[in-house]
């Protein structure tokens, strides 16, 4: 975990802004249910290997494990820092919370971002400038992103049911990604790891789209030409197959 | 040049709040021609000098640093920048884009991304940053200078799609856009007409067409002169309709949303909303009848074709998973805010399957792609149903629903991949422990269920099988349904079936005993059992992680909706005997007569039932009548007339007398099946053939039992074919069809068909239908040619064709008619001969 967090934040430091100069960059969002732990460790992935990126979470309210599992930690999306709990658990029972790893998720977290961001109050299309010392946050300002990858099938389900209910008013395909990690700090870990490898999958096929020659696009017969959303399904076909037990499903929605 | 043009654009007034000074300007001025040589700095240096001197008192730095093109010298607060004077930025931009070969493309971009920052920041100087950027974009009427094909797209990709996160962008309030997306529509029509244009760039367009679509409605709703802006939306319209289907993926899923928008422009919404505000409710309920531009029936009609091919989709054999899910995901407002369109659409959705592709063995993209076809559908039908829980369609689509998980686990064979059923998770009883590792069978005890102590008993104890106190003072109503479902799913999932049995056996032994010492009388009022509130947490998914963490859990608590009350439980009683008194006897023309209103109620539902859309290819082991359309109806009525009472029936021949007094309903709906097919025979002849195939294989079924019945077959087949052989024209193809396709031909049906030669018009066609038989069902080739020959025997008009069917499939006719003619051939010689 410790390990990990210093890889990421060097990772961050090495990479941060600009890395690459084509100017192009798919935009990512990971989703998981406390944006605490799975969607945060891939947020801070995504942001060290360069990718624009927000994160979300889709519960009612910020759960942390506490003393006993009838005791979490309960805090409000969007109003409670990652510091804020930090220096609240601390104070509690710094043990405890330094043992079950709660501590030093805060702490990474509180280096990525201010606090858990809730997935239903997010106002899609809203400029983000106020976000601007986020890791990731290059490339996001405009408030949209092109991939959301959530972490557990009833995110996926939530975040699918609630673009629904928003009546895609913003015309704009995303593609919606599940990869199903269990909600542990090793499971996480790992789970960071594949969809770093899924962002750079899909950005490697959206780049060689976007190189292909551009001309043409309505010379007549549609064979031949396949495009970066096209690719998609074909793309986490072959990520599956190196990652078999993050079982992922996908769709198509809008913003 | 770039001097120049700064000239031209720090005109005093024009730039920033506060303007400037010619004397500021003229410095300005100088300072670039003098200090700084190269046109690129000239033009950053410009803007951070214009802003400064706009701004002074913003000099102060807030510790965010703005990057001027990469000069890494040259950095401005962006406190400043974002109140500073945009259009100076704007203006440098285009003006910079346009006369500055020496500008890099991607400095270039990023001078326009800053622009674009701007903006984001403050939305009301989007007109100015727009004007400056069209040009960029517009790939007509503008002779760009030396620069290669690739980078102009690269700035045309970003034009485009900053137009389209411009009309998106839910910070620009919806009449500035309205204003807007006039400025735009000119170079929207020439970038979407550009037949060479970039894939990505016609993306961005299409998106942007369907943000404006709306706005453009409305505006011309309310400006009806304004004539040429909507000739050019209407290019822009029929342009992206033209692409829709020829498109690269990408833009064709941007056609579909373009489409959906269009769509719910123009049709009616629910009622004349009073939030006229949002632009999003634009709808032809806004449009007045008398409107000089728009006609309602035009924009009605072309959104209901729209909408038909939006869904055609959902009607090819196969699917590109991109376009079904790109459609799905946009018809939830549709449903929701257009009833009149909900129900077309949803029909359409619960003939889809999504699963149709799914032949094994599936390669892992087809794979990916079924099962997202398949979770999307459902989850816009379960989106449908939570929303409104009591549409009319709630019942079927909570069907296809569970019908679409079943044939899912089927195929993907979840289970087998999922982490196993999952543990109760607060522990109520250790044994159960999921024992992973579990390799040596642990013996099972017999189970024993102690029998009840004699009087009265509550239904709980009844059903109180274990043997520890503690236990059965545990109150299981405490617990949330939540948890009882799992735990008896769990249970049901790894208890031993013997173990159940004997469970059954003890339990049902105390109910017979109970039962047995019953005295008091049931007290009708009392509610019925075990009602259980439905369970309408979203929790469909029959997975279950079993070592989730505890916030998981809480969180999935957390997405239920709040616990339904528990049912009033029920008061302790045991039931009793109740024998329902028997209905009062029936004349038996009552009979007839209520028979008669059943079969036409039957009939009645297929006037409601949508005609079948196209077929899929359902394959040999489909369900019959499954897909709820009218076809499916019809299979349920033949087999209704057919077989439900098939071996009840008197026999003719036993009791002759019998079938004139008593009432078949088989033979009632037999009766309105013949009246239905004969009222549109060339239509409904599949119909015909699907019932008389129904009839035929009850026939041959009752046959096999060896049991003397009524055969049908051939007395339906004789009557349908004399109730449409006097309304048959000679170019009909429904006679032949209807030879060829129903399962069994007698002679009889053969002398029908030769009887139509008597009508000399009819005689091709006869003929044709028996050489059809002839050439294609073997069986009755024999008794078909026998037909032709006696045609052409009997018929004179129909000798030239029965003699070339014959000559081609009889063997030795042809010698039969050469012998014929050659004897008189043979006579005409002789008295030739004779002659000489």
């Amino acid at each position: 975990m410790a390990q990990t967090q210093l890889q990421g934040t060097n990772g961050a430091a090495q990479n941060g802004g600009r890395v690459d100069d084509d100017g192009f960059k798919l935009r990512f969002c990971t989703v998981c249910a406390s944006n605490n732990n799975r969607s945060m460790e891939s947020h801070l992935r995504l942001a060290a290997a360069g990718y624009p990126v927000i994160s979300f979470g889709t519960g009612s309210l910020v759960r942390l494990p506490g003393a006993s599992i009838t005791e979490p930690n309960v805090y409000q999306f969007n109003k409670t820092s990652y510091d804020t709990m930090y220096k609240e658990l601390e104070s509690k029972d710094p043990r405890l919370y330094r043992a079950n790893g709660i501590l030093n998720m805060l702490g990474r977290n509180r280096g990525v971002k201010w606090g858990p961001e809730r997935w239903q109050d997010w106002r899609v299309g809203v400029p983000r400038l106020e976000h601007s010392t986020d890791q990731g946050s290059v490339g996001v300002e405009g408030g949209v992103v092109d991939v959301v990858i959530t972490c557990e099938e009833r995110c996926w389900d939530a975040v699918v049911d609630d673009l629904l209910n928003r009546g895609s008013p913003l015309n704009r395909p995303v593609h919606v990604i599940n990869v199903d990690i269990k909600d542990n700090h090793e499971e996480a870990l790992v789970g960071g790891r594949a969809i770093l490898d899924l962002a750079d999958s899909l950005s490697k096929a959206a780049a060689e789209e976007r190189k292909m020659n551009p001309s043409a696009f309505d010379s007549g017969s549609g064979t031949g030409r396949s495009t970066f959303d096209q690719r998609v399904p074909e793309v986490i076909a072959e990520w599956q197959d190196r990652w078999p037990q993050l079982p992922a499903l996908w769709t198509l929605a809008w913003f | 040049m770039a001097a120049a043009a700064l000239k031209v654009q720090l005109r005093p007034g024009k730039v920033g709040r506060r303007g400037f000074t010619r004397h500021q300007i003229k410095r300005v001025s100088q300072s670039i021609n003098t200090s700084i040589p190269t046109s690129l700095s000239a033009i950053a240096i410009a803007i951070a000098i214009a802003i400064a001197i706009a701004h002074p008192e913003c000099a102060a730095s807030s510790g965010l640093y703005f990057r001027i093109l990469g000069d890494p010298f040259l950095t401005i607060p962006v406190s400043i920048l974002r109140r500073a004077p945009i259009r100076a930025i704007a203006t440098a931009t285009a003006t910079s884009a346009m006369d500055t070969p020496a500008l890099s493309v991607e400095q270039q971009i990023r001078l326009l991304e800053d622009a674009r920052k701007m903006v984001l920041g403050d939305p009301t100087f989007y007109q100015q940053v727009l004007q400056g950027i069209l040009p960029l974009i517009n790939p007509a009427g503008r002779d760009e200078p030396v620069r290669p094909e690739s980078a102009k797209i690269d700035l045309r990709r970003w034009g485009a799609d900053f137009l389209a996160e411009t009309f998106a962008s839910p910070a620009v309030p919806a009449h500035q856009k309205e204003s807007l997306c006039l400025t735009v529509l000119e170079v929207l029509k020439s970038i979407i007409e550009n037949p060479n244009e970039d894939g990505a760039v016609v993306k961005s367009i299409v998106q942007t067409a369907a943000s404006i679509y709306p706005l453009v409605v409305r505006w011309i709703i309310n400006n009806s002169y304004d004539g040429p802006t909507w000739e050019r939306m209407q290019a822009i319209k029929s342009r992206i309709l033209r692409i829709w289907d020829t498109a690269p993926t990408g833009v064709r899923i941007s056609c579909i949303k373009f489409a959906q928008r269009v769509v719910m422009a123009q049709t009616v919404g629910p009622e004349a909303d009073p939030r006229r505000g949002d632009p999003m409710e634009v709808s032809l309920g806004m449009i007045p009848p008398t409107h000089q531009v728009l006609h309602l029936r035009n924009l009605e009609a072309e959104a209901t074709g729209l909408l038909d091919r939006m869904l055609e989709v959902f009607q090819q054999p196969t699917s590109d998973a991109v376009l079904v899910d790109a459609t799905l995901n946009t018809l939830s407002i549709l449903i929701r805010s257009r009833p009149q369109c909900a129900n077309r659409i949803l029909n359409v959705i619960l003939n889809f399957n999504p699963l149709k592709q799914a032949n094994s063995p599936m390669t892992p993209k087809l794979r990916v792609m079924v099962k997202s076809m398949e979770k999307t559908t459902r989850m816009l039908l379960l989106h449908v149903n939570k929303r409104d829980p009591h549409n009319p369609l709630a019942p079927r689509i909570q069907q296809y629903v569970e019908r679409m998980m079943r044939s899912r686990n089927e195929i993907f064979d979840e289970a087998n991949r999922k982490r196993g059923p999952p543990e109760p998770i607060n522990g109520l009883d250790a044994t159960k422990r999921q024992k992973l590792d579990a390799q040596v069978p642990i013996p099972r005890p017999k189970f024993h269920v102690p029998p009840l102590a004699p009087g009265p008993h509550s239904i709980a104890e009844l059903f109180t099988v274990t043997t520890d106190e503690g236990l059965k003072m545990f109150d299981v109503s405490q617990l949330s349904e939540d948890i009882v479902v799992k735990i008896g799913i769990t249970i049901l999932q790894k208890i031993n079936a013997d173990t159940l049995n004997q469970a059954v056996a003890g339990v049902r032994m105390r109910y017979d005993s109970m039962k047995a010492a019953q005295v008091e009388q049931l007290n009708p009022n009392t509610a019925p059992l075990g009602i259980e509130a439905e369970d309408d947490d979203d929790d469909y998914e029959p997975d279950f992680y079993p070592t989730e963490y505890s916030e998981q859990i809480l969180n999935k608590l957390d997405s239920a909706p709040p616990e339904v009350e528990m049912m009033a439980k029920a008061p302790d009683m045991a039931p009793g005997n109740f024998i329902l008194p028997p209905p009062p006897t029936m004349t038996s023309d009552e009979v007839a007569q209520i028979g008669q209103g059943t079969v036409s109620r039957v009939f009645g539902v297929m006037q409601t039932l949508e005609e079948p859309g196209k077929k899929s290819k359902a394959g040999l082991n489909r369900l019959a009548a499954s897909a709820c359309d009218r076809d499916d109806w019809i299979t349920i009525i033949t087999r209704l007339a057919t077989r439900s009472v098939a071996g009840l029936e008197e026999s003719d021949s036993v009791k002759p007398e019998a079938v004139h007094t008593t009432f078949s309903l088989s033979n009632k709906i037999r009766e309105s099946l013949y009246m239905y097919v004969l009222e549109d025979f060339r239509k409904r002849i599949d119909i015909a053939v699907a019932w008389l195939c129904e009839e035929w294989y009850n026939d041959q079924v009752q046959m096999k039992l060896g049991e003397q019945n009524v055969m049908h077959y051939e007395k339906w087949v004789l009557k349908v074919l004399d109730g449409i052989l006097p309304y048959l024209d000679a170019r009909d193809k429904v006679l032949t069809r209807f030879l060829s396709e129903i399962p069994g031909l007698s002679l009889e049906v053969l002398a029908r068909v030769k009887a139509i030669c008597r009508d000399p018009a009819m005689v091709s066609l006869a003929l044709t239908s028996l050489l059809y038989l002839v050439m294609m069902r073997p069986p009755v080739r024999e008794i078909a040619l026998d037909a032709v020959e006696d045609i052409w025997n009997n018929y004179e008009d129909a000798k030239p064709i029965a003699a070339k069917y014959l000559t081609r499939w009889r063997p030795g006719f042809a010698e039969r008619l050469k012998g014929a003619e050659g004897e008189e051939e043979k006579k005409s010689e002789v008295v030739a001969v004779a002659a000489t």
